[in-house]
Protein backbone atom coordinates (compact mmCIF):
# COMPACT_ATOMS: atom_id res chain seq x y z
CA UNK A 1 0.00 0.00 0.00
CA UNK A 2 1.35 3.44 -0.96
CA UNK A 3 2.59 5.59 1.92
CA UNK A 4 1.73 9.31 2.04
CA UNK A 5 4.69 11.20 3.44
CA UNK A 6 5.43 14.56 4.98
CA UNK A 7 9.00 15.91 4.87
CA UNK A 8 9.79 18.80 7.20
CA UNK A 9 13.17 20.54 6.86
CA UNK A 10 14.09 24.20 6.46
CA UNK A 11 16.52 23.29 3.66
CA UNK A 12 14.78 22.79 0.32
CA UNK A 13 17.93 21.07 -0.96
CA UNK A 14 17.77 18.58 1.92
CA UNK A 15 14.06 17.98 1.32
CA UNK A 16 14.88 17.23 -2.33
CA UNK A 17 17.66 14.86 -1.25
CA UNK A 18 15.23 12.99 0.99
CA UNK A 19 12.65 12.78 -1.82
CA UNK A 20 15.33 11.43 -4.16
CA UNK A 21 16.45 8.88 -1.56
CA UNK A 22 12.84 7.79 -1.06
CA UNK A 23 12.33 7.36 -4.81
CA UNK A 24 15.50 5.24 -5.00
CA UNK A 25 14.44 3.13 -2.02
CA UNK A 26 11.81 1.01 -3.76
CA UNK A 27 9.20 1.91 -1.18
CA UNK A 28 5.64 2.23 -2.51
CA UNK A 29 5.18 6.00 -2.30
CA UNK A 30 1.92 7.91 -2.43
CA UNK A 31 1.80 11.69 -2.11
CA UNK A 32 4.87 13.48 -0.73
CA UNK A 33 4.16 16.75 1.06
CA UNK A 34 6.80 19.21 2.23
CA UNK A 35 7.15 21.91 4.85
CA UNK A 36 9.92 24.31 5.86
CA UNK A 37 9.37 24.32 9.63
CA UNK A 38 7.36 22.63 12.33
CA UNK A 39 4.44 25.05 12.13
CA UNK A 40 4.07 24.47 8.39
CA UNK A 41 4.41 20.77 9.07
CA UNK A 42 1.43 20.84 11.44
CA UNK A 43 -0.53 22.75 8.78
CA UNK A 44 0.24 20.02 6.21
CA UNK A 45 -0.96 17.41 8.72
CA UNK A 46 -4.26 19.28 9.00
CA UNK A 47 -4.61 19.50 5.22
CA UNK A 48 -3.61 16.00 4.15
CA UNK A 49 -3.77 12.40 5.25
CA UNK A 50 -0.19 11.59 6.27
CA UNK A 51 1.07 8.10 7.05
CA UNK A 52 4.63 8.99 8.03
CA UNK A 53 6.48 12.21 8.89
CA UNK A 54 10.20 12.76 8.31
CA UNK A 55 11.34 15.70 10.41
CA UNK A 56 14.49 17.75 10.94
CA UNK A 57 15.19 19.22 14.38
CA UNK A 58 16.87 22.60 13.93
CA UNK A 59 14.36 24.79 12.10
CA UNK A 60 13.12 28.35 12.51
CA UNK A 61 9.61 29.26 13.76
CA UNK A 62 8.98 25.81 15.29
CA UNK A 63 11.67 23.15 15.64
CA UNK A 64 11.18 19.47 15.02
CA UNK A 65 10.95 18.42 18.66
CA UNK A 66 8.25 21.01 19.32
CA UNK A 67 6.37 19.74 16.27
CA UNK A 68 6.57 16.15 17.57
CA UNK A 69 5.29 17.27 20.98
CA UNK A 70 2.30 18.92 19.28
CA UNK A 71 1.64 15.81 17.19
CA UNK A 72 1.71 13.58 20.25
CA UNK A 73 -0.74 15.83 22.09
CA UNK A 74 -3.41 15.57 19.38
CA UNK A 75 -5.57 12.48 19.01
CA UNK A 76 -5.62 12.77 15.19
CA UNK A 77 -1.82 12.83 14.84
CA UNK A 78 -0.49 11.10 17.96
CA UNK A 79 -0.11 7.75 16.19
CA UNK A 80 1.61 8.97 13.04
CA UNK A 81 5.12 7.46 12.92
CA UNK A 82 7.93 10.00 12.90
CA UNK A 83 11.48 9.66 11.64
CA UNK A 84 13.89 12.38 12.75
CA UNK A 85 16.69 13.06 10.25
CA UNK A 86 19.12 15.38 11.95
CA UNK A 87 22.74 16.24 12.70
CA UNK A 88 21.92 15.85 16.39
CA UNK A 89 24.81 14.14 18.16
CA UNK A 90 23.80 14.24 21.82
CA UNK A 91 22.95 10.79 23.18
CA UNK A 92 20.55 12.33 25.71
CA UNK A 93 18.59 14.26 23.10
CA UNK A 94 18.42 11.28 20.76
CA UNK A 95 17.10 9.17 23.64
CA UNK A 96 14.53 11.85 24.44
CA UNK A 97 13.32 11.80 20.84
CA UNK A 98 13.05 8.02 20.91
CA UNK A 99 10.99 8.27 24.10
CA UNK A 100 8.58 10.44 22.11
CA UNK A 101 8.23 7.56 19.68
CA UNK A 102 10.50 8.88 16.95
CA UNK A 103 13.05 6.88 15.04
CA UNK A 104 16.38 8.61 14.44
CA UNK A 105 18.59 8.82 11.35
CA UNK A 106 21.81 10.81 11.52
CA UNK A 107 22.86 13.19 8.75
CA UNK A 108 24.49 12.48 6.38
CA UNK A 109 22.33 9.49 5.55
CA UNK A 110 22.16 6.86 2.84
CA UNK A 111 19.00 5.96 0.87
CA UNK A 112 19.35 2.44 2.25
CA UNK A 113 19.13 3.69 5.82
CA UNK A 114 15.90 5.57 5.13
CA UNK A 115 14.48 2.54 3.31
CA UNK A 116 15.32 0.16 6.17
CA UNK A 117 13.83 2.40 8.86
CA UNK A 118 10.63 3.00 6.88
CA UNK A 119 10.28 -0.71 6.16
CA UNK A 120 10.67 -1.46 9.87
CA UNK A 121 8.00 1.10 10.74
CA UNK A 122 5.61 -0.01 8.02
CA UNK A 123 6.16 -3.64 8.86
CA UNK A 124 5.45 -2.91 12.52
CA UNK A 125 2.24 -1.08 11.62
CA UNK A 126 1.04 -3.90 9.35
CA UNK A 127 1.77 -6.58 11.94
CA UNK B 1 45.58 21.63 21.25
CA UNK B 2 44.92 23.71 18.13
CA UNK B 3 46.56 21.00 16.00
CA UNK B 4 44.23 18.35 17.44
CA UNK B 5 41.21 20.56 16.77
CA UNK B 6 42.45 21.21 13.25
CA UNK B 7 42.81 17.48 12.63
CA UNK B 8 39.28 16.82 13.87
CA UNK B 9 37.74 19.67 11.92
CA UNK B 10 39.54 18.69 8.72
CA UNK B 11 38.66 15.00 9.06
CA UNK B 12 34.97 15.63 9.76
CA UNK B 13 34.65 18.23 6.99
CA UNK B 14 36.39 15.90 4.53
CA UNK B 15 34.13 12.96 5.44
CA UNK B 16 30.97 15.07 5.14
CA UNK B 17 31.98 16.59 1.78
CA UNK B 18 32.70 13.14 0.43
CA UNK B 19 29.59 11.39 1.72
CA UNK B 20 27.14 14.25 1.20
CA UNK B 21 28.36 15.71 -2.06
CA UNK B 22 31.05 13.43 -3.53
CA UNK B 23 33.57 16.28 -3.33
CA UNK B 24 37.07 15.12 -2.57
CA UNK B 25 40.14 17.13 -1.55
CA UNK B 26 42.71 17.19 -4.34
CA UNK B 27 46.41 17.82 -4.58
CA UNK B 28 47.39 21.35 -5.52
CA UNK B 29 48.49 20.31 -9.02
CA UNK B 30 45.06 18.76 -9.68
CA UNK B 31 43.18 21.97 -8.88
CA UNK B 32 41.86 24.15 -11.65
CA UNK B 33 43.65 27.44 -11.16
CA UNK B 34 41.34 30.39 -10.87
CA UNK B 35 41.92 33.94 -9.81
CA UNK B 36 39.72 36.55 -8.16
CA UNK B 37 37.13 33.96 -7.23
CA UNK B 38 34.30 35.33 -5.16
CA UNK B 39 33.82 33.64 -1.81
CA UNK B 40 30.51 32.93 -0.07
CA UNK B 41 30.40 32.59 3.70
CA UNK B 42 27.94 31.06 6.11
CA UNK B 43 27.85 30.88 9.88
CA UNK B 44 26.15 28.68 12.47
CA UNK B 45 26.13 29.42 16.20
CA UNK B 46 25.92 26.86 18.95
CA UNK B 47 25.38 26.91 22.69
CA UNK B 48 26.34 24.12 25.03
CA UNK B 49 29.21 23.07 27.33
CA UNK B 50 31.08 25.62 25.26
CA UNK B 51 29.59 28.13 22.88
CA UNK B 52 30.69 29.67 19.65
CA UNK B 53 30.21 29.41 15.95
CA UNK B 54 31.45 27.56 12.93
CA UNK B 55 32.02 29.51 9.74
CA UNK B 56 32.51 28.23 6.20
CA UNK B 57 34.07 30.27 3.41
CA UNK B 58 33.63 28.57 0.05
CA UNK B 59 34.72 29.56 -3.44
CA UNK B 60 31.62 30.36 -5.45
CA UNK B 61 32.96 27.98 -8.12
CA UNK B 62 32.32 24.92 -5.95
CA UNK B 63 28.74 25.74 -4.99
CA UNK B 64 27.03 24.60 -8.23
CA UNK B 65 28.82 21.23 -7.96
CA UNK B 66 27.78 21.02 -4.31
CA UNK B 67 24.11 21.38 -5.25
CA UNK B 68 24.26 19.13 -8.30
CA UNK B 69 26.03 16.34 -6.44
CA UNK B 70 23.69 16.56 -3.45
CA UNK B 71 20.69 16.36 -5.74
CA UNK B 72 22.12 14.00 -8.37
CA UNK B 73 21.61 16.52 -11.17
CA UNK B 74 23.32 16.39 -14.55
CA UNK B 75 26.37 18.60 -15.08
CA UNK B 76 24.56 20.83 -17.57
CA UNK B 77 21.62 21.64 -15.32
CA UNK B 78 21.32 25.14 -13.93
CA UNK B 79 21.05 25.69 -10.20
CA UNK B 80 19.89 28.91 -8.59
CA UNK B 81 21.86 31.08 -6.18
CA UNK B 82 19.22 30.31 -3.56
CA UNK B 83 19.90 26.58 -3.96
CA UNK B 84 23.65 27.21 -3.71
CA UNK B 85 23.23 29.17 -0.49
CA UNK B 86 20.86 26.53 0.85
CA UNK B 87 23.36 23.75 0.12
CA UNK B 88 26.22 25.75 1.66
CA UNK B 89 24.25 26.29 4.85
CA UNK B 90 23.16 22.67 5.01
CA UNK B 91 26.76 21.51 4.53
CA UNK B 92 27.86 23.81 7.36
CA UNK B 93 25.06 22.59 9.62
CA UNK B 94 25.97 18.95 9.06
CA UNK B 95 29.70 19.55 9.63
CA UNK B 96 28.94 21.48 12.83
CA UNK B 97 26.58 18.81 14.11
CA UNK B 98 29.20 16.14 13.50
CA UNK B 99 32.23 18.04 14.82
CA UNK B 100 30.82 19.01 18.22
CA UNK B 101 30.29 15.44 19.57
CA UNK B 102 33.82 14.52 18.46
CA UNK B 103 35.25 17.52 20.30
CA UNK B 104 33.03 17.46 23.41
CA UNK B 105 31.88 13.85 23.63
CA UNK B 106 28.49 12.28 22.85
CA UNK B 107 27.11 13.09 26.29
CA UNK B 108 27.43 16.81 25.63
CA UNK B 109 24.25 18.56 24.49
CA UNK B 110 24.43 21.50 22.14
CA UNK B 111 21.71 23.71 20.70
CA UNK B 112 22.51 24.72 17.17
CA UNK B 113 21.05 27.88 15.73
CA UNK B 114 19.74 28.07 12.18
CA UNK B 115 22.65 28.73 9.80
CA UNK B 116 22.81 31.98 7.86
CA UNK B 117 24.76 33.47 4.99
CA UNK B 118 27.52 35.72 6.27
CA UNK B 119 28.29 39.04 4.66
CA UNK B 120 31.91 40.12 4.23
CA UNK B 121 31.33 42.90 6.76
CA UNK B 122 30.03 40.42 9.33
CA UNK B 123 33.03 38.17 8.72
CA UNK B 124 35.49 41.05 9.07
CA UNK B 125 33.82 42.08 12.33
CA UNK B 126 34.01 38.51 13.63
CA UNK B 127 37.70 38.18 12.80
CA UNK B 128 38.48 41.52 14.46
CA UNK B 129 36.58 40.52 17.62
CA UNK B 130 38.09 37.13 18.16
CA UNK B 131 40.78 34.71 17.04
CA UNK B 132 39.53 31.32 15.82
CA UNK B 133 40.54 28.22 17.78
CA UNK B 134 40.71 26.15 14.62
CA UNK B 135 40.94 26.86 10.91
CA UNK B 136 41.32 24.35 8.07
CA UNK B 137 41.26 24.54 4.29
CA UNK B 138 39.98 21.80 2.02
CA UNK B 139 41.33 22.20 -1.51
CA UNK B 140 38.77 20.90 -3.99
CA UNK B 141 38.98 20.59 -7.75
CA UNK B 142 37.12 23.81 -8.52
CA UNK B 143 38.02 25.88 -5.48
CA UNK B 144 38.38 25.63 -1.77
CA UNK B 145 36.35 25.52 1.41
CA UNK B 146 37.65 26.97 4.67
CA UNK B 147 36.13 25.92 7.98
CA UNK B 148 36.78 28.26 10.89
CA UNK B 149 35.80 27.47 14.48
CA UNK B 150 35.31 30.22 17.04
CA UNK B 151 34.73 29.42 20.70
CA UNK B 152 33.60 32.13 23.08
CA UNK B 153 36.21 32.98 25.66
CA UNK B 154 35.47 31.74 29.11
CA UNK B 155 32.82 29.21 28.08
CA UNK B 156 35.08 26.25 28.67
CA UNK B 157 38.71 25.36 28.99
CA UNK B 158 39.84 23.64 25.83
CA UNK B 159 42.25 21.56 27.90
CA UNK B 160 39.37 19.81 29.62
CA UNK B 161 37.74 18.57 26.43
CA UNK B 162 37.67 14.79 25.89
CA UNK B 163 38.54 15.24 22.18
CA UNK B 164 37.36 11.80 21.08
Amino acid sequence: MAINLLIVDDSSVMRSMIVKALRMSGIDLGAIHQAGNGKEGLDRLDEHGIDLAIVDINMPVMNGEEMIDCMRSRSDTSQIPVIVISTEGSEARIERLKEKGARFIHKPFTPERIRDVINELVGRQNA
Amino acid sequence: MPERLNEILYRVAEEILESLAFLFPVLDEERKKTSNVFVWGASISFVGPFSGRLVILASETILPDLVKNMLGLDAGEEVSLAQQHDALMELLSIVCGNVLPVVAGKKAMFNLDVPKILSSEEYDTLMKKQDPVSQVTLELENGQADFILFIEEGTLSLNSLPLA
